[in-house]
Order: structure tokens, then C-alpha cells, then sequence
């Protein structure tokens, strides 16, 4: 049957030839972290960027491992081009030389980042998550918990508080529940005594504490009422609040720990200029406002306010950034540089007690 | 003979023998301190450990961290020694980047200007005690041991000693696992085996349905079913059964419950597949001499059932021991188990010397156990004939 056999050959052919058109055109590799914030990222960036330039952009899966920069880096075997990261690991990854340096001041006003720490020599930030008391509205309805104080009060709220299960931000947590003002948190905890006094303050709630692993293990312990109220991540609120008709409230004005989430480019990448121009689109005002509706994380760059309502701005910690213990600048980064496998330790011991 | 095992000998040799050996050599490679730091090394070797060393070794330490300056590997012999003392990493940055060894006078005032934690024999002694290639750093570290103010070991502190306890628990879940998966599976594989093939096969693919599910959907579906507000709680309570709802999971129990749920296969199987092999007739045969019931079981059929039951506790407890997703996701704080800290180490803390040496000290204990197994038990015995 020469005919089939023919027809077959001519699909292979075109086959080859397709993908082989596909793979010319260029390919940017994106490590992030998956889930919702991926989902918007590549709505809001991504998507119309490629679509731009004519270039295909594919995500891989990066939970924020160290190692897996190390490893590519280090065996010359780079898979990703640029990573959306933390601040820790742009420290990190820059100064052990997994992270290129470079001089972003070429590519966009630094003066618009400056709320949220500026630019870093590797990195640049691109939204603003913040971690704060958490309940739903619908079963707390009248005089909610305002302070953090009122987080530990089990006796006026009784019910068990979801907590994340780490050092980091839950110590910083602890202390303005026992007193310390926000924005002096992180001073206290890195004095003598400090990582002491937010243990023995955690000690107290630890019987009412459901530690969660994962944020959106957080929201689901507050909309089964497995939990009365929660540490939990303003976009992740705001997305179940949009996705799945909840009623959670936010109370940012009890203090809240606040990052950026930071793109970095990898060092050696074969496509730095191109990975340098999906950044800067990605941090320009208008992008960064579309960001704000679809998964309502505050923007990094300060000019997309002014492209937001009022309603869009309501979930976003702009209004308290008195009351916000910062995970950024030299204090924080070299604390938990220092310390934070020990007290990593430390805690998971503590907890498991 | 020789020339056909030959591929698979060199096979293990290669992808298993070796990488498990680089592995376990990681637990005491200790090359980045006497690597990057020679000079400061040679001039420690004859400092007694006693106050501050003399001036040589500050101008060997200025020499060796200018000469690192600038380089990446300053960071990472500051993240190595910041496992051993936290806070040594800025130190050795700093000190790296600011430290002029060609300025003249005393080097010692000009380090301890740049960084007074240099004037503190803590640090000094630290890069005596690890100017060696090979360290017992990390092994002693994942034993709760460390060395003391005198260079003596001590135990660390109680706040912070955590992985004997893991280690201890990490065995003690994955031990009653497989108690659990064997009392389970044993009718399971004996009324399979004494089954039709038809219903035998049917029965199977019950066994294998947790096999094929994801993990993250098997652990999120017990959440469901087992939390306070979930749905055997709910039916209990609201049928009167319970008052209110009875923790079922973030627990000891709710992680046995996932966790036999996953591994119950790997007991069945194996079990299954000897049990298929035993004759019927002797069982009759036993019974037709005389032995009740109980004791032709005991002695005729537990007996040729024992190499399956062995392979199969084998391989549970095995796996069991390297969990720890479902661990996070279903107990409680107090059920974390040691694999969670090989992950940490590996992936994010990138200490690798402290994952190899918490794998090299399980590797260690169960090999221990299996080797005291196979005393007490003669297992030598129990080769399949």
C-alpha cells in the first residue's frame, strides 16, 4: 500500500519540520514557585511578553532550593535562564556567585522601588506579600481579633490558631504579640534574649497551634473552621476570598511580616538581555497593576498604585507600612543567614515538645 | 559465569556503589577549611588553643582571606564555617573583603579593628579544631555531640539536640508501621492466595489502588475524610456517637493511618506471592495427624509463609524510613521524622556534610538491625527453597 505509507511519511516529515520551526524560536526558561502566583504571573507577564517577542517562555517548578541554583551553576548546566526568589536566597545566590550581577539602574528607576527596599545587585523586586492575622468573617462576625494580643487570647476566641511552621516570621510574630512594635521586631529578635522571648511567648499559645506547612494549607484550615484564626499571606487570602466566595479578613493593622518575592537572573544565562527585558516589562507600572487584580499581592513598584481603585488597594498593606517587621535590609539577612539552620532546630524541637 | 554477571556487577559499581560511597564520604570531607585557608591552618597547627594565637596567625589569616577576596569562595568557606559557629559567615566576609595584609603594623589590631568577634578564642579555635581534611564535625552533629570550651566532646544543648530524638522516632513510626501493615496484610495475602484466580485478581487491584493515586492527593483526601470538621467526625457526631469531634489526623494516629495506607501493598505482595506457593494438601496433611486448627497454622503454615513475611517487613520498614512529606502533611509536630532534615540540609540549607552524615548514621542503624534481625532470627534460614 504505497499510499498510506506515503501519507505517513509526508506527516513525519512535517513533523520534524514543525517542531524543528519550534524549536527556533527562542526559549526562556522561568524557575518559580507554581500554584496561583504562577498562574498569575503568567497571565499578567509572561503570557503577553512571549507574545510580544515571539519567543516561547517555559516555567519550571523552583520551591525556593537552594541547591537547585548551586547545582545548575556549578556543573555548567544551566536549565532555567531567571528565577523569581526571596530575598535570602538573592543574598545568597549573589555573593556565591549563582546569581549575575547586574546594574538594573540602566534598566528602570530605582526611586520607584525604594518603599520596598529598592533594587538589589542581583535582583528586583515584584511583589509585596504580606503575612498577617487572618480569620473568617463569616464565624467571627462582630468585634474580630484587632492585635496580635488578641490572637493568643483563646478564652474570648476560643479554637485552635494556624501558625506557619517556621522560624522565620513566626518569632517576628511572637514578639509583637508580646509587645514589640513592628518594625522593631526583627531588632529585638537579633538582641541577645530575643529569639528566648518568642519562644517562651509561642510557649504560651503552643497547645492552640496548628503549624501549617504550606499557604494553601492555611487557607483551608481557616475556611473549614479547623482553625479560629491564622498567620496567613494576603495574595493567598485574597485569591480564596475572589476564587472560592470567602469571607476572610485580614487585619494587617496588628502588625504583619512583609518580603518581596525578587527576580533574579541565573548566572551564565545565554539569554540575559532577554530575561532583562521580560523583568523590566514585568516591574513597569501597568503590568504591575494588572498583577495587583489578578492575585492581589501589593506591587513592588510604587507608580502602580495609581493605575488601582480604591477596592483594589483595600487588601494591599500600603496604608499600614508602620506596622510592617520588613524581611529585607542587613539586620534581617544576616540574622537569618547566620543563625537560621540553628534556629530552625531550635524550633522544630520546641514544637515537637 | 564470570563474563555474565560482569555487567550487572559493574552496573552496581557505577550507580550505586559509588555514588553511594562520594555520599558517604561527604559526611567527613572537610577539604574547603585547610583548602582555602593553608596559611592560617599551619599557623594554628602549633598554637596550643589556649587565649588568642600570636601574631603570625592573624597576618596567615589576613594573606589567606585577601587572597580569597572577591572570589566566591570566600562566601562558601564562610557558609562551611558557620555550621560550626553561626554567625561566622558575615565574619569571614567582612574580614574578607575589608583586610589589608601589604599595611603596615600589627595585623592583629587591624583584624579585630575590622571585627572585635576575632579577638574571641571561639572562632580561632573552631578553625584549628577543623584545619584538618577529614572532620568528625558533621557526624558528631547528627549524634547531638559537639566539642566543648576545652576541646572535650559534650552533648549539646538540650534545646537544640534534635536528632537522636528523630532518629529514635523515625525508627519507632516506621516499626509500628510495619507491625501494622503485617497484621493487616496477612489475612489480606491469605485469602488471596486461597481465592480463585478470578477473585484473587479482583482483590489485587483493591490492594494496588493507593499505589496509583499521587501522593499529595492521598494525604489531602485523609485531611478531608479525618480533621475536626471532616467527615468521619461529622457522621460520628452528628449521629451521636462522639459529643464533639475526636482528633483523627495532624496526629501519631492520622500519620499510621496515611502511612499504612501507602505501604500496605509492599506487604501484600511479596507475602501474597509465597503464600500462593504452599501447598493446600499440608495443611489437610496436618489436620488428618491430628494438629487442631491453631497448630497446623503455627507450625505447618507460618513457617513457609516467613521468607514472604520477612521480604515484605523488609521493604515496608525500609520505606517507611525515608518519609517525611506525608509525615508534614498529616501529623502533628511531635511525628516529623528524619528525612525532613536530609531534605532541609540537601535542598535548602546546602549543608550537604549534615545530610550525608544523618543518612550515613541511619544507613549505619539499620544495617545494625538487619544484621541483629538476621542473628536472632536466622534468616539465613529462610531462603526460599
Amino acid at each position: 500500500m504505497p499510499k498510506p505509507s506515503c501519507l505517513r511519511i509526508a506527516i513525519v516529515v512535517a513533523l520534524i519540520a514543525w517542531s524543528g520551526l519550534a524549536h527556533a524560536q527562542t526559549k526562556l526558561v522561568v524557575g518559580n514557585a507554581g500554584g496561583s502566583s504562577a498562574d498569575a504571573e503568567r497571565k499578567v507577564f509572561y503570557g503577553p511578553f512571549a507574545a510580544a517577542n515571539k519567543i516561547q517562555i517555559q516555567e519550571e517548578s523552583f520551591n525556593q532550593e537552594l541547591a537547585k541554583l548551586r547545582s545548575q551553576v556549578e556543573t555548567g548546566n544551566l536549565i532555567w535562564d531567571m528565577v523569581s526568589t526571596t530575598a535570602i536566597n538573592v543574598a545568597t545566590g549573589c555573593e556565591e556567585g549563582l546569581l549575575e550581577k547586574i546594574d538594573w539602574s540602566k534598566y528602570m528607576d530605582p526611586k520607584v522601588f525604594q518603599e520596598v527596599g529598592g533594587l538589589s545587585e542581583c535582583g528586583v523586586p515584584y511583589l509585596f506579600v504580606s503575612g498577617g492575622l487572618t480569620y473568617d468573617g463569616n464565624r467571627i462576625k462582630d468585634g474580630g481579633p484587632k492585635t496580635w494580643a488578641d490572637f493568643w487570647n483563646v478564652t474570648k476566641w476560643p479554637g485552635k490558631r494556624g501558625m506557619l511552621y517556621r522560624a522565620e516570621q513566626t518569632f517576628e510574630v511572637a514578639l509583637m504579640a508580646d509587645g514589640v512594635p513592628p518594625p522593631k521586631a526583627m531588632e529585638v529578635l537579633a538582641a541577645p534574649g530575643g529569639v528566648d522571648r518568642a519562644l517562651k511567648k509561642l510557649e504560651a499559645l503552643k497547645p492552640n497551634i496548628h503549624w501549617w506547612k504550606n499557604g494553601a494549607e492555611s487557607i483551608t484550615l481557616l475556611s473549614s473552621g479547623e482553625v479560629a484564626m491564622a498567620y496567613a499571606w494576603n495574595g493567598r487570602v485574597a485569591s480564596a476570598n475572589k476564587t472560592n466566595n470567602l469571607n476572610l479578613k485580614m487585619e494587617l493593622g496588628a502588625g504583619h511580616v512583609s518580603g518581596c518575592q525578587y527576580w533574579a537572573i541565573m548566572k551564565g544565562s545565554k539569554n540575559k538581555e532577554l530575561a532583562i527585558k521580560l523583568i523590566q516589562y514585568a516591574v513597569s507600572a501597568q503590568p504591575q497593576a494588572d498583577f495587583v487584580r489578578v492575585i492581589s499581592y501589593g506591587p513592588a513598584n510604587r507608580d502602580a498604585y495609581a493605575l488601582l481603585t480604591e477596592q483594589e488597594k483595600a487588601t494591599l498593606p500600603a496604608k499600614h507600612m508602620d506596622k510592617a517587621s520588613l524581611q529585607l535590609g542587613k539586620l534581617y539577612l544576616g540574622f537569618w543567614l547566620a543563625n537560621g539552620d540553628a534556629l530552625l532546630q531550635r524550633f522544630v524541637k520546641f514544637a515537637a515538645q | 559465569m564470570l563474563a555474565l554477571v560482569a555487567p550487572s556487577i559493574l552496573f552496581m559499581a557505577l550507580f550505586f556503589v559509588a555514588p553511594l560511597g562520594l555520599f558517604l564520604f561527604r559526611s567527613v570531607d572537610n577539604s574547603e577549611v585547610p583548602g582555602w585557608l593553608p596559611r592560617t591552618v599551619a599557623a594554628l597547627s602549633s598554637w596550643k588553643g589556649a587565649g588568642l594565637p600570636e601574631e603570625p596567625a592573624f597576618r596567615a589569616l589576613a594573606e589567606d582571606l585577601a587572597a580569597l577576596s572577591g572570589s566566591t569562595a570566600l562566601p562558601l568557606l564562610g557558609r562551611r564555617l558557620n555550621h560550626d559557629v553561626p554567625g561566622f559567615r558575615t565574619l569571614i566576609t567582612a574580614t574578607g573583603n575589608r583586610v589589608d595584609p601589604a599595611r603596615p603594623g600589627s595585623m592583629r589590631e587591624q583584624i579585630i579593628g575590622i571585627d572585635p568577634r576575632w579577638g574571641e578564642p571561639l572562632y580561632w579555635q573552631t578553625i584549628r579544631r577543623e584545619r584538618h581534611a577529614l572532620t568528625w564535625f558533621y557526624l558528631l552533629s547528627a549524634l547531638d555531640l559537639r566539642y566543648g570550651a576545652g576541646g572535650g566532646l559534650e552533648r549539646a544543648p538540650a534545646e537544640s539536640a534534635i536528632f537522636l530524638d528523630l532518629l529514635g522516632r523515625t525508627l519507632g513510626i516506621s516499626g509500628v508501621v510495619t507491625l501494622i501493615c503485617v497484621l493487616l496484610g496477612f489475612p489480606v495475602a491469605a485469602t488471596m492466595a486461597g481465592s480463585s484466580p478470578a477473585r484473587a485478581n479482583a482483590l489485587l487491584i483493591f490492594v494496588l489502588v493507593p499505589f496509583w493515586t499521587s501522593l499529595l492527593v492521598r494525604s489531602t483526601a485523609w485531611v478531608i475524610l479525618l480533621q475536626n470538621q471532616g467527615v468521619v467526625n461529622q457522621a460520628l457526631v452528628g449521629l451521636g456517637v462522639l459529643e464533639k469531634p475526636v482528633p483523627l489526623i495532624f496526629n501519631r494516629l492520622g500519620l499510621y493511618i496515611a502511612m499504612v495506607h501507602v505501604l500496605l501493598p509492599f506487604m501484600v505482595l511479596p507475602l501474597y506471592s509465597v503464600l500462593k506457593g504452599i501447598r493446600p494438601e499440608l495443611m489437610r496433611a496436618a489436620a488428618s495427624l491430628g494438629a487442631a486448627p491453631w497448630t497446623a497454622f503455627l507450625r505447618i503454615y507460618v513457617p513457609q509463609a516467613l521468607p514472604g513475611l520477612v521480604a515484605g517487613a523488609s521493604l515496608v520498614f525500609v520505606l517507611a524510613l525515608g518519609y517525611y512529606i506525608t509525615p508534614a502533611l498529616v501529623g502533628g509536630p511531635g511525628d516529623q521524622m528524619i528525612g525532613y532534615f536530609i531534605a532541609y540540609f540537601t535542598n535548602t540549607a546546602v549543608n550537604w556534610g549534615m545530610a550525608s552524615a544523618l543518612g550515613t548514621i541511619l544507613l549505619l542503624v539499620v544495617t545494625l538491625i538487619y544484621v541483629a534481625l538476621g542473628r536472632l532470627a536466622g534468616l539465613e534460614r529462610l531462603a526460599v527453597r
